[in-house]
C-alpha cells in the first residue's frame, strides 16, 4: 500500500486528529490502505478536497485519514455515450477541463470546483445553482466503486444511464458522508455545455413575489437551470439563468422579464460579467462564515422560509443567505458575535423549519456551538433502518464513527 | 402436499382472513392461478394464499402474520412485469396491493401527489392534467401498471430519456418492513437527513418490504412538443442518425426506433402506412417553444445528413398519437407475425446501437430465428423480441438461449441486462454476467438491512439465495447453510 505518514494538524476532522494519513494513488493502493485498516481495526475517515469537513458530528475517534486526492485520472470518457468514468479525488474544475473540448460538462456545480472532488461531491452530497433543472449527485451519478470496511472492492450501477440490474448501490452513497465505504471511481451521465446562456436579476423583490415569480415561470413553462435568491442586510436579490439554444433563451428571458413586469418588478439581463459576479457571491454565499447551516424546505413554504427561518438566522449570524425557491434548498452563514448567539438562533431556526416538513443541518460551526446543537438535528423515523444499513457495511462501526445522523 | 401442510395453510388463511376480511383472502384453486405469474407467464408458481389487503394497516397485519408464520410474502402490483418479478415462490403469500387505489392528497402548489399502490400510472396524470400537470415515467403499460410496480421495477418509458426514471419523481413512500414496522422514507422537502433509503427503495423489486403510499413528484406539461418519423434505409443509418443529434447537443424528450420486423408487425397491428423495409426513428422534442422549433429542425435536419429517406412530421395531435400508438403497440403487435415471441430488455451503450443490432441479426440468423427489434434508442435501451412457434420442438428452449447470449452481448459491450424491466426471478442467473459476487454481496447487504429474514419476495434478484450476516454470539449453521441451500456471508 502506499506509505502511511504520520498526521499533521491539518489532517483533523472535526478538531479530531488522526495518527496517520494515507494518500493512496491508485484503486489498487486505496483497497491495500483499507484493508491494513481493516486489519488493524482502525477507525478511518475519507478526506477529498476537503471543502465539506464541516458537515456532521466530530467521528468518536479516528486513527487513519485516507486523502483521495492522487486518485485522480479520467478513467473512461465515452463522448458518444454522454458518460465519464473517473476516480474519486479528481477535483470537478478538473473534470469539467476535460469535457470542454468535447462540449460537454457534467451538470454539477457545487462551491470550489478547483478543489471539490467528485468522491467528496457524492458523499457530502453538495451542490450549485445548476441544482434548479439538473438535481443533485443522486440524478447524475450512474455507477460506483467502492472499497469496502472490510477491504472489499465493490460495484454498483454501471456505465450507462439506463440500468435497473440489482440494489442502487451508486445512491445510497450520495450524502453518506464517508461511513458506508470509501469511493473509490464514480460514474456520472454528462449533458452537453449550452450554446448560450443568460443570467436576469430581480433587485429587492419580497418573498411573496418571488414565490410569484417561481410559480409564474413553472405555469409559463419555462425552464430555467439555475434560480437562485440572495439574502443579504435584509434586501433579497433573485437571480435566474437560461441555458440552452439561443433562440429557446432569448424568448425565456423576454417571458420572464414579463413576468417581472406584471408582478412590478423589473428583471434585468445581466453583463457577462455581472452575472460571472452574481454566480460567484453566490458561491460566497453558500460558504461563507464560521457557521453555516443547509436548509431543504418545500417550496410552497418560502414565505414562512424566509421569514421565520433565513432572515432571522441570517441577522443574528451576521451573514448572509443563498436559497434555490424553485427546489426548497439553501444555505444560510455567517460569523456571529458570539457563540451563545448563533446556538439560539440555530435552535429557533430549526424548529420554524420543521414547523413546515423542513430540515435544517449544520455544515460549519466551531466546537463551542457543535457542544449545544445536534448537527443533524432530530433522527429521522427511519433511523434504525439507517443503523442497520450501517452495521451491514461497516459492522465494526470504523468508518466516521459518529459523524453521520443519529450517531452513526 | 402432506396433511400437516394443509392444515397450517387453513390456518394461516384463518389468520390473514381476520385481518384483510374473509373475501379478501384468496384459498381456492381457480382464484390462486390467476396469480401464479405476472406478465412473464412461463414458469408458473401456484401461491399458497392470495390476500388484498386494503389500508396501510391491513398490510402491516399481514405482514405480521406472515413473520409470525415464517411464511415468505410476494408483492404484487397490477402484474404487468416482464421480468417473473411478482412470481410467488412455493409456499408464498401473494399480497396485491390492487385495492388500494385512492389518490390521498394534491398538492400542484409544491407540486406532487400522494397515492395509494395500486394507482395506475396513466390515472395519476389523469388526476392532474386538468390543470397543467403530469407524471413524468412513461412505461408502455402505463394504461394498466401500478405506482407500486413502477416503484418496485424504478419504470423508465420511452421519455424518461430527458425526464428520468422513476427514481427521479419519487419524493416519499411508507413501507411496511417485516415485522409489521410501518416507516416514512423521504416526504415533499428536499434532503432529509440520513441515508437516502428511498434510492434503495426504487428498483429494489419488491424485497425490501410492501410501499403503501407513494409521494411524486408532478410536472407542469412541457409548453411545445414537436414529433417527427423518420424512415431510414437500415438501422445502420437510424443508428448514426440518433448519434448525431446527441452528439449536437440535443436532449430529445424521447428517441425511438423500430426496424423491419417491428415496423411489419406495427403496421399489421395499426394499419398506419409505414413503408416495408428499413428503419425508423421517432422522436419527441418538447420544451420551451422556441427552443422546440429551434432543436426539432435541427434534428431533421440531422437525421436526412445521416441518410433519411423520409420524414413526416403529424399534422395533428390524433396523428401524433396514431404514431405512438404505433410504437406502444408494438410488443403486443409482434404477435400477429409470430405464433410466440419472448421480450428482452439489455441496455447497451448508444454509440453501439448499429454494430449491436448488426450483431444480434447475426446470432439470430445463427440460430435460425428471427428478432424483431423495438427500443428506446436513445438511451441505448433494446428491446428486442425473439419470434418463435412454441409447436416446433426445440424452438422455445433455441429461443431462451438467443435471449441470454443477447444479454451477454449487452454486458459485454459495457451495458445492462435490464434498463426497465427488472431482473426479477427471469435474469437472476444473469446479475452473475454483469457483477462479482463482491457486486452482490454489497447489493445483498443493503438487502439485510432492511429484511434480514428474506421476508420479502425470495428468489428475485440474486442468483444464489444467501442469508444475512451473524448475529453476535457463538457462530451456530443457519439449517439452509448446514443444508448446503446457501451461503452465509
Amino acid at each position: 500500500m502506499s506509505a502511511l505518514r504520520p498526521a499533521r494538524a491539518e489532517d483533523a476532522l472535526l478538531g479530531v486528529a488522526p495518527r496517520h494519513v494515507a494518500e493512496p494513488a491508485t484503486v489498487e493502493e486505496a483497497v491495500a490502505a483499507m484493508q491494513a485498516c481493516a486489519r488493524d481495526r482502525l477507525r478511518v475517515a475519507f478526506v477529498g478536497g476537503g471543502t465539506d469537513l464541516g458537515l456532521g458530528a466530530p467521528p468518536r475517534g479516528l486513527d487513519v485519514v485516507i486523502r483521495t486526492g492522487r486518485l485522480a485520472r479520467v478513467v473512461e470518457h465515452a463522448p458518444a455515450d454522454q458518460i465519464v468514468v473517473a476516480e474519486a479525488g479528481l477535483t470537478v474544475a478538473a473534470l469539467q477541463k476535460a469535457l470542454a473540448p468535447h462540449g460537454q460538462r457534467l451538470a454539477l456545480d457545487p462551491p470550489f470546483p478547483e478543489r471539490a472532488t467528485l468522491g467528496g461531491v457524492v458523499a457530502a452530497n453538495a451542490w450549485g445553482p445548476r441544482r434548479t433543472r439538473h438535481g443533485t449527485a443522486r440524478d447524475l451519478v450512474i455507477g460506483v466503486s467502492l472499497v469496502r470496511a472490510d477491504g472489499v472492492l465493490a460495484r454498483g450501477g454501471g456505465k450507462v444511464v439506463k440500468n435497473v440490474a440489482g440494489f442502487d448501490v451508486p445512491r445510497i452513497m450520495v450524502g453518506s458522508l464517508g461511513t458506508l465505504g470509501l469511493l473509490a471511481t464514480v460514474t456520472f451521465r454528462l449533458h452537453p455545455l449550452p450554446e448560450a446562456a443568460a443570467t436576469l436579476r430581480v433587485d429587492g423583490p419580497q418573498a411573496a413575489s418571488v414565490r410569484t415569480l417561481v410559480t409564474g415561470m413553472r405555469d409559463a413553462q419555462l425552464e430555467p437551470s439555475s434560480v437562485a435568491l440572495h439574502a443579504e442586510g435584509g434586501e433579497l436579490t433573485l437571480g435566474v439563468r437560461f441555458e440552452g439554444f439561443g433562440p429557446g433563451v432569448k424568448q425565456q428571458c423576454e417571458r420572464l422579464s414579463a413576468l417581472a413586469a406584471r408582478a412590478k418588478l423589473e428583471a434585468r439581463t445581466l453583463s457577462d460579467a455581472d452575472a460571472a459576479a452574481f454566480w460567484a457571491r453566490h458561491d460566497a454565499l453558500c460558504t461563507g462564515g464560521a457557521v453555516r447551516a443547509r436548509i431543504g424546505f418545500r417550496p410552497a413554504s418560502l414565505g414562512e422560509v424566509m421569514n421565520d427561518v433565513v432572515a432571522p438566522l441570517g441577522r443574528a449570524l451576521g451573514g448572509g443567505a443563498a436559497v434555490d425557491p424553485a427546489v426548497g434548498s439553501g444555505a444560510v452563514g455567517g460569523t456571529p458575535a458570539s457563540a451563545a448567539v448563533a446556538i439560539q438562533a440555530l435552535d429557533r431556526a430549526r424548529n420554524a423549519i420543521r414547523a413546515v416538513g423542513g430540515s435544517l443541518v449544520l455544515a460549519e460551526a466551531p466546537p463551542e456551538v457543535r457542544a449545544s446543537v445536534d448537527p443533524w438535528g432530530p433522527p429521522p423515523p427511519s433511523l434504525a433502518v439507517m443503523q442497520r444499513l450501517k452495521a451491514q457495511l461497516d459492522p465494526e462501526g470504523r468508518l466516521a464513527p459518529g459523524r453521520f445522523v443519529g450517531g452513526i | 402436499m402432506s396433511v400437516q401442510a394443509d392444515l397450517d395453510t387453513a390456518d394461516l388463511a384463518r389468520r390473514m382472513a381476520a385481518v384483510v376480511g374473509e373475501p379478501w383472502c384468496l384459498s381456492d384453486a381457480a382464484s390462486l392461478s390467476v396469480y401464479e405469474c405476472d406478465g412473464l407467464s412461463h414458469g408458473r408458481v401456484r401461491p399458497r394464499l392470495v390476500v388484498l389487503p386494503a389500508s396501510t394497516d391491513e398490510v402491516a397485519g399481514v405482514v405480521r402474520v406472515a413473520s409470525e408464520a415464517g411464511v415468505p410474502l410476494v408483492p404484487r402490483g397490477s402484474g404487468t412485469g416482464l421480468s417473473g418479478g411478482a412470481r410467488p415462490v412455493p409456499g408464498a403469500v401473494v399480497v396485491s396491493l390492487s385495492r388500494m387505489k385512492r389518490v390521498l392528497e394534491v398538492n400542484l402548489d409544491d407540486g406532487w401527489i400522494r397515492v395509494e399502490p395500486g394507482v395506475i400510472n396513466l390515472d395519476v396524470t389523469r388526476a392532474v392534467q386538468g390543470r397543467g400537470f403530469y407524471y413524468a415515467p412513461d412505461p408502455s403499460s402505463q394504461s394498466i401498471c401500478s405506482i407500486g410496480g413502477n416503484v418496485s421495477e424504478n419504470s423508465g418509458g420511452a421519455h424518461c430519456l430527458k425526464y428520468g426514471f422513476t427514481v427521479n419523481h419519487v419524493l416519499g413512500a411508507r413501507v411496511v418492513l417485516d415485522g409489521g414496522e410501518i416507516v416514512d422514507l423521504g416526504g415533499p422537502a428536499p434532503d432529509s437527513p440520513g441515508y437516502d433509503l428511498l434510492a434503495a427503495l426504487v428498483g429494489s423489486e419488491g424485497m425490501l418490504g410492501i410501499v403503501t403510499e407513494v409521494t411524486l413528484r408532478l410536472l407542469r406539461k412541457p409548453e411545445a412538443t414537436r414529433t417527427f418519423l423518420a424512415i431510414f434505409p437500415s438501422s445502420d443509418e437510424a443508428g448514426n442518425a440518433v448519434s448525431a443529434i446527441i452528439a449536437a447537443g440535443i436532449l430529445p424528450a424521447a428517441i425511438e426506433m423500430m426496424d423491419t420486423l417491428a415496423i411489419h408487425a406495427a403496421k399489421a397491428a395499426t394499419g398506419l402506412a409505414w413503408p416495408d423495409e428499413g428503419a425508423l426513428l421517432l422522436m419527441d422534442v418538447d420544451g420551451p417553444e422556441a427552443e422546440v422549433v429551434h432543436t426539432s429542425s435541427r434534428a431533421i435536419e440531422l437525421a436526412r445528413k445521416a441518410g433519411a429517406l423520409e420524414v413526416t412530421v403529424p399534422r395533428d395531435e390524433a396523428e401524433r398519437q396514431l404514431m405512438w400508438k404505433g410504437r406502444k403497440s408494438a410488443f403486443a403487435a409482434v404477435g400477429r407475425i409470430s405464433p410466440n415471441y419472448m421480450v428482452e430488455d439489455g441496455v447497451i451503450p448508444r454509440s453501439e446501437i448499429a454494430h449491436t443490432l448488426r450483431e444480434i441479426g447475426r446470432m439470430a440468423a445463427e440460430a435460425g430465428l428471427r428478432v424483431a427489434n423495438v427500443f428506446h434508442a436513445g438511451d441505448g435501451n433494446l428491446h428486442p423480441l425473439v419470434l418463435y412457434d412454441a409447436r416446433n420442438p426445440g424452438e422455445e428452449e433455441r429461443a431462451a438461449a438467443l435471449g441470454g447470449e443477447i444479454l451477454r452481448l449487452c454486458v459485454r459491450l459495457g451495458g445492462s441486462i435490464t434498463g426497465e424491466h427488472g431482473v426479477g426471478a427471469e435474469k437472476a442467473a444473469y446479475m452473475a454476467v454483469q457483477f462479482g459476487p463482491d457486486d452482490l454481496d454489497t447489493m445483498a447487504r443493503v438487502r439485510c438491512a432492511f429484511d434480514s429474514e428474506g421476508r420479502f419476495n425470495p428468489g428475485k434478484v440474486f442468483p444464489t439465495p444467501r442469508l444475512c450476516g451473524e448475529k453476535p454470539g457463538p457462530y451456530v449453521p443457519h439449517p439452509a447453510e448446514a443444508a448446503g441451500l446457501a451461503e452465509r456471508w
